[in-house]
């Protein structure tokens, strides 16, 4: 389940050939793309909050370790305890550590990408803490021993047969492929589940420092469950996830789940403050919020910072050329879409971005979309300039770049090229255009074809016409 | 393991380096929101026929069954009704003082199964005992903290007598309310939470803003109700004033 062995180039490929997949994904995309166009038409406040949501998260970014210690204060003060993990790694031994001490063997966990970032299934399976993902997407891609393919739907690569073969195959039930009916034994099964574990693990969509709330945007009730029902909830958060107070809360409510299904709230939206009260019937003795930096630090000044404000809705990747075609697994790591390419740069390194930095036309299509206009094109072109800076693309690639520039940006050498260039495409012009290129370069004509070059540049027309 | 010391000394080293990318202030919080909570209650309390109305038409857009009653004598026999035509028979409520009226005795004579939950602390061992009671039970009923016009949505606060589960666990849950919980607004919503974090705390540690039965569209983009959650949320609106 981790990074693949394959190529960006191959996996791309692969998805693209997947006619269910093209279905699937078009039909997604364009049913969530049309919900928010409508949410949105609705919603007339909506451009001033985004511009509000804007400008709250950058204002929290420029006072961050405030925010923060306010935040750890806060959920000290209400019983909880904070902890700080610099790395996935050790994000992953604080909370086998309280699975750990608390005696934990079940844990159920809501849908949470800071898990997924952080590969914990794994790591809880292997120290015997049985890891039950409970959002019903996150469900099937867990019982067929998948990644999620979409940050909303994780399971949207599925047909409802390959579900209903899915839970004949391992939960040894039969059901006819119909949803309703799947549905209904996800919710008994995992029913089971929610009255019996001994660890709930959240993400968290938003933490007010003001009062140390970890705020749960769900649909299914599981997020209601996992932080009510186990005695103990822990709750992962990139730290970029903290606002201010309440009030700013308000604002990324207005406009979240109108950004990622259309909805105008979704059904659940859970405040949690800490463990349970005195005099609480329910909810967990203790509660952990461990706070992950994972490439996220080295951004606060860095050019991927506006990557930071991202409130993980999904927007992007429904409205992206290249994601619409290929799908999340496709782009290799945890966070796909426009958003992911920026994500998996700010957790990895520049060089596990040397293929996806290109998979965009730059339409720009991304940022427009975004409920907080990340400006997603201007850090794939700066992710590309430091590809090319720190000379990580392959020499071919770089040597044909070298070359075009210096040609291009010499006028003398750019009018000597251009009829060498005629003579020399003149077997390979068809019809009008060169549909391959040979030897090493046939990789650029696979896709494309290419313009000839002209039989007359503008400059020898221009000259043409002034002596008519 | 990174100590709380060596986490933000990182972060200032890097915060050092930046401005930022523009100027930006964050939200400006109400001064004195228990204040400003009583001022919009007392605007609100003129509008309460139109409001109810949005509330309506929000609850039913997001999949709710909404009831309006004149008074609160009505109730258990809505309820039941509710009830019947559903072949339900257990209740779970939340405690008389925390729903603001009695309506136990009312549900027993209509031939319901009523559990009222406790309102003191509660031993571990009868700890499992309610949640087994709840967890079998058909319908949950609550009240409602606050009840949004904008959005549809019910929000309640967890605490003594008021469980999370009565609203979570049974397949049905039913809400009954009067004018006085009515707000327009998310905004007006983050108005009373920020008094709530004001004032001194006899609720429990968690509040839910609950939009509509639980639903999914995880497979193949189906909506389906009633995945974790209830099925089903009613919302009985009662023209008279609970409890007064």
């Amino acid at each position: 389940m981790r990074e693949m062995a394959t190529s960006f180039r191959d996996r791309a490929g692969h998805a693209l050939r997947d006619g269910f997949l093209q279905e699937a994904l078009t039909i997604a995309t364009t049913k969530f793309k049309e919900l928010r166009r409508e949410a949105f038409e609705d919603f007339p406040e909506g451009e001033a909050l985004r511009d509000r949501a804007r400008e709250i998260k950058e204002a929290t970014l420029q006072r961050l370790d405030h925010h923060l210690e306010r935040l750890v204060e806060s959920v000290e003060r209400v019983g909880g305890h904070a902890h700080y993990a610099t790395t996935s790694e050790e994000a992953r031994r604080i909370i086998l550590d309280i699975a750990r001490r608390t005696g934990a063997r079940m844990a159920v966990k809501s849908k949470s990408m800071a898990t997924e970032e952080i590969h914990l299934n794994e790591a809880l399976a292997e120290a015997g803490v049985t890891p039950v993902e409970t959002d019903l997407g996150e469900y099937i891609i867990q019982l067929a021993h998948e990644r999620p393919s979409h940050i909303i739907a994780p399971a949207i690569h599925k047909t409802k047969g390959q579900v209903a073969e899915l839970f004949a195959r391992e939960l040894r039930r039969q059901v006819a492929a119909d949803p309703e009916a799947l549905t209904r034994i996800a919710r008994d099964e995992l029913r089971e589940k929610f009255l019996r574990a001994d660890l709930g693990i959240t993400g968290a969509n938003f933490a007010v420092a003001e009062t140390g709330t970890v705020v749960l945007v769900t649909n299914e009730g599981n997020g209601r469950m996992v932080t009510s029902l186990p005695r103990v909830h822990v709750a992962v958060m990139g730290l970029e996830k903290v606002v201010p107070s309440l009030t700013d809360l308000m604002v990324f409510l207005a406009i979240l789940a109108k950004s990622a299904t259309g909805q105008k709230l979704s059904v659940y939206t859970t405040l949690i403050q800490g463990p349970r009260r005195a005099g609480e019937l329910e909810g967990p003795e203790e509660f952990h919020l461990v706070l992950l930096d994972n490439g996220r630090i080295g951004q606060l000044a860095g050019p991927l910072r506006e990557s930071l404000y991202c409130l993980r809705c999904g927007a992007c990747l429904n409205v992206c050329p290249v994601y619409r075609q290929i799908g999340g697994h496709a782009y290799g790591h945890t966070y796909p879409g426009p958003i992911g390419i920026l994500l998996t740069a700010m957790q990895h390194g520049i060089g596990s971005v040397k293929d996806l930095a290109h998979a965009s036309s730059l339409c720009g299509a991304c940022a427009d979309a975004c409920p907080v206009r990340i400006d997603i094109p201007k850090m794939l072109i700066e992710l590309r300039r430091e590809i090319d800076e720190r000379r990580i693309a392959p020499w071919p690639e770089r040597l044909v770049f070298a070359l075009f520039a210096r040609v291009v940006g010499s006028h003398v050498l750019y009018r000597l090229a251009v009829p060498i260039a005629r003579l020399l495409q003149r077997p390979l012009v068809r019809r009008g255009t060169i549909r391959r290129l040979p030897l090493g370069f046939g990789a650029w004509t696979r896709t494309r074809d290419l313009p000839p070059v002209a039989s007359r540049t503008f400059r020898e027309r221009w000259r043409e016409l002034e002596r008519e | 393991m990174t100590t709380r010391a060596e986490f933000f000394a990182r972060i200032r080293t890097e915060m050092r380096k930046t401005s930022g990318l523009f100027a930006a202030r964050a939200a400006e919080r109400p001064r004195d929101a228990s204040r400003l909570v009583e001022t919009v209650r007392r605007e609100l309390a003129e509008r309460w026929p139109q409001t109810i109305e949005r509330f309506r038409v929000e609850f039913e857009r997001v999949g709710g069954v909404f009831h309006r009653v004149t008074h609160v004598a009505a109730v258990p026999g809505l309820v039941a009704a509710i009830a019947r035509e559903r072949s339900l028979r257990t209740v779970v409520a939340w405690h008389p003082t925390a729903l603001g009226t009695d309506l136990g005795g009312p549900l027993a004579r209509e031939g319901l199964d009523v559990r009222a939950m406790p309102w003191g602390p509660v031993e571990d061992a009868e700890r499992q005992g309610f949640r087994t009671i709840v967890a079998n039970a058909d319908l949950g009923l609550t009240g409602a903290d606050l009840a949004v016009a904008e959005t549809g949505s019910i929000v309640l606060r967890s605490g003594p007598g008021r469980p999370r589960s009565t609203s979570l666990l049974p397949a049905c849950h039913v809400a009954v309310f009067d004018r006085t919980r009515l707000v327009e607004s998310l905004a007006q919503v983050g108005v009373f939470l920020e008094a709530w974090h004001e004032g001194p705390s006899a609720f429990g540690a968690n509040v839910s803003i609950i939009t509509g039965p639980s639903r999914t569209a995880d497979i193949e983009l189906t909506l389906t109700r009633g995945v974790h959650g209830p099925k089903e949320v009613h919302a009985v609106f009662v023209d008279e004033e609970i409890g007064g």
